[in-house]
């Protein structure tokens, strides 16, 4: 799929790259696409690199060439979106031409600002820039020595950032491990890699548990975790979206992921989320929360319609009638008090610690 | 370390027995034992405070699986290792940035660092300090491992000052003091709780105030008797407290010291409550996400007095704060006693040999000893820091525990 480099593919109506970009990854899947997905994990490295074209020239001074970096690194479904925007910012600081780190500094500004506003609707890419922007401030004031040793440091850092990611998830699997006890039923909720990652060990440990999988509407993204749940040998049931407070009474705890983690400790995550901590809260069933700590954003929504509209085409299968409205915001918004706690890389949190987190970063 | 060794089996057996009991107690008793672990520990001349953890480790364990529902043990072999780790840390990073204001060119440093881009004294230093602290967002892109760069730089400042042995082994003693100094503190930490708890009772209770409580805490009664020094006129309700029955002991001490105090039942707690102003309670342990283990029977009351929105004040002393997270606290953070307590044996002799064809007795007699409190329905936790909500409790962690030494395991010896 073509995308313009330097601007959002679908200006109108807005449909959120980020959303989209998800959909392609983790939408639906046949039988035959997940014998090939199989036979293309065996052998990743390669296969990620043959699949795709060879990466872009380096940008040089040219702002645009920051978003063809990012959209190289975004398509491979392993990398997290974070992961995605380090990597181009890396690539910014290797053909930049400055000789200074105030230099430095303005021209990654400049491309992270580029970044932000080719999708306003990801937060984990806006997250990610800004730590990306502080460690390189941190950096620059505590180093006295040469300019080229800084340079590549920021370089090996930014590029070991897809490692540190994978380590978060690692980590993160770790500590759920204890929360997860051997004839429990877990309720999941559309497609997150973490969430897959915690399953994946436990079943690895030989625990016994049952996993309860809504579909995830319209990207039926739930489909695609019940697959590979199926395929880790992991029981698996799936509801509709509507069908949570039909089953909430025989699920143990929730386990949802995060789009990102607002400065509240509440989460922002895909459409149906709220509704499932609702229903969990007024049934008295933890939800935990399985987050990286990049994903931290300084954010503070007061409702749901606070946040920058992140829109996704909706599919009913018939059509619409032309004078009807369909609300087709593909995100929600969890305030804290719903959440039991978040399971970070930074270890077991509840929600109260993550604006203390932020305010030490930032302040 | 043969000299140790029998005090340690010996307050094992004790912790195995259950013949000590009570936080306060096994707190103060275990943070004895491990400073004499420590002034009888042998230091060596290389890593000693990792030698020195170690050593702590290995007694830790045996001791918290002697008991693994007496939380306080581990809490303070957790407040102790983090002391050896702050005591190092705070002591080598002071070196190192006495020693990037005394020397200016190094050769040393360049010629250890070759496969390392060259890091200057501050980035070091600065490191220490984020070692010591928890893993944490600002950490979050650093990659220097800590460790083996201040040994590096440890080990050649050593040959650029040309330290003598007797320089090191007055580094030894030095570490070796500060640890047992710091334990002393929180041997003092741990007796005088009672008295910075109750110096907030003044705040909390007020005129003509009714306050309930359950069962016997210490610290409750030193909380109320305080507040009756300073002339505070209230009324206390005691729930006995079944199926030990020590609300009636503490009945009697408060009405000795001329509290107005009326015993009720367990059971008349619900029926109670609209009555009541505050809910003052002590408890076993605090958990991490600020969930309370407290005696049987608090989980009702922390129920009944949200349902009449009723503050439920949990007063502790710190060393009762476990960095642990609840996972399944009434199975695994409880213990079953005897039903003795319950049922008189003599009455009920005849009950247990009756059996179903399996061989199970039909009568079962179900005694738990502790009670978990979900942090939710506390209002607030009243220590000897201060008066905290239980969103706070994660602050007071990272203060006094470090994040690595959750699960208390001697490591491989290298």
């Amino acid at each position: 799929m073509e995308l313009d480099a330097a601007q959002n593919p679908n200006p109108d109506p807005p449909i959120s790259a980020y959303y989209q970009t998800r959909a392609e990854h983790h939408a639906v899947v046949s039988s035959d696409w997940l014998a090939h997905a199989a036979a293309a994990a065996a052998s990743f490295p390669d296969a990620g690199a043959g699949a795709d074209a060879a990466p872009p020239p380096s940008p040089g001074s040219n702002g645009g060439g920051v978003i063809e970096e990012f959209n190289f690194w975004r398509r491979k479904p392993e990398a997290a979106e974070a992961v995605a925007a380090i990597m181009a910012l890396a690539a910014v600081i290797r053909s930049s031409r400055a000789t200074t780190m105030m230099e430095l500094e303005i021209e990654l500004k400049k491309a992270s600002d580029k970044l932000k506003s080719w999708d306003a609707t990801s937060i984990s890419l806006s997250a990610a820039c800004d730590l990306f922007m502080r460690f390189v401030t941190r950096t620059s004031h505590l180093e006295h020595e040469k300019f080229d040793a800084a340079k590549s440091r920021l370089i090996e850092r930014g590029e070991k950032f897809g490692e540190i990611s994978l380590k978060a998830r690692k980590t993160i699997a770790m500590l759920s491990q204890d929360f997860i006890s051997d004839g429990c039923t877990m309720l999941v909720h559309g497609y997150s890699r973490v969430v897959l990652e915690i399953l994946k060990l436990a079943a690895s440990n030989r625990k016994l548990f049952r996993v309860l999988c809504t579909e995830g509407r319209p990207d039926r993204t739930g489909l695609r975790m019940s697959n590979e749940l199926a395929a880790l040998g992991i029981p698996v049931k799936v509801l509709i979206d509507s069908a949570v407070a039909y089953s909430m009474d025989e699920v143990d705890m929730v386990f949802v992921g995060a789009d990102g983690v607002v400065e509240s400790g509440g989460i922002i995550n895909m459409m149906g989320t709220y509704q499932i901590a609702l229903v969990a809260n007024s049934m008295n069933k933890p939800v935990y929360v399985a987050a990286e700590s990049y994903k931290f954003a300084r954010l503070y929504p007061l409702d749901q319609k606070d946040m920058t509209p992140a829109h996704r085409p909706i599919d009913f299968g018939v059509p619409i009638p032309a004078g009807v409205e369909v609300e087709t915001s593909a995100r929600d918004y969890t305030p804290p008090q719903y959440l039991t706690l978040l399971l970070t890389d930074l270890g077991v949190l509840t929600p109260s610690v993550v604006s203390d987190e932020l305010i030490q970063l930032y302040l | 370390m043969p000299d140790v060794q029998p005090l340690v089996s010996e307050f094992v057996l004790k912790l195995k027995r259950r013949k000590v009991e009570g936080s306060h107690a096994v707190a103060r008793q275990t943070a004895e034992l491990l400073r004499s672990v420590v002034s009888q520990h042998r230091m060596g001349s290389t890593n000693q405070a990792a030698a020195l953890a170690d050593a702590i480790r290995s007694v830790g364990e045996q001791l918290i699986s002697a008991n693994p529902i007496e939380l306080a043990v581990g809490n303070i072999v957790r407040r102790v290792l983090h002391i050896i780790k702050e005591e190092d840390i705070s002591s080598t990073a002071v070196g190192i940035e006495g020693l990037s204001v005394t020397v200016d060119s190094d050769d040393e440093y360049d010629s250890g660092n070759d496969d390392h881009p060259t890091l200057s004294a501050a980035v070091l230093a600065s490191h220490a300090r984020n070692a010591l602290r928890a893993p944490s967002l600002q950490t979050l892109l650093d990659d220097i491992p800590v460790s083996t760069a201040l040994s590096r730089s440890a080990s050649s400042t050593g040959d650029s000052d040309g330290k003598t042995a007797g320089d090191k082994s007055l580094k030894t003693r030095k570490l070796k003091h500060d640890v047992i100094a710091a334990i002393g503190d929180l041997i003092e930490e741990i007796d005088t709780c009672y008295d910075q708890i109750s110096e907030q009772a003044v705040e909390l209770i007020h005129q003509n105030e009714v306050i309930l409580t359950l069962g016997r805490s210490r610290t409750v009664k030193e909380f109320l008797y305080a507040a009756k020094e300073k002339k505070r006129s209230f009324r206390v309700f005691v729930a006995e407290g079944s199926p030990r029955y020590q609300g009636h002991v503490l009945a009697k001490e408060l009405v000795e010291k001329g509290v107005q105090t009326t015993v009720i039942t367990d059971s008349a707690i619900f029926a109670m409550i609209s009555r009541v102003n505050m809910v003052i309670v002590g408890a076993h342990a605090i958990m991490a996400n600020g969930g309370v283990i407290a005696p049987v029977g608090m989980n009702m009351v922390a129920l009944a007095a949200q349902k009449h929105a009723v503050p439920f004040v949990v007063v502790a002393g710190s060393h009762k704060l476990c960095p642990l997270y609840p996972h399944n606290p009434e199975v695994l953070l409880n213990e079953l006693k005897s039903p003795s307590d319950l049922l008189d044996f003599g009455e009920f002799s005849n009950c247990m040999n009756f059996s179903t064809q399996d061989g199970t007795p039909l009568l079962n007699v179900v005694n738990p000893t502790f009670d978990y409190v979900p942090p939710k329905l506390v209002s607030l936790f009243v220590t000897d820091t201060g008066g905290h909500s239980p969103s706070y409790m994660y602050r007071l962690i990272s203060e006094y525990y470090s994040a690595d030494d959750l699960v208390v395991q001697r490591k491989s010896t290298s």
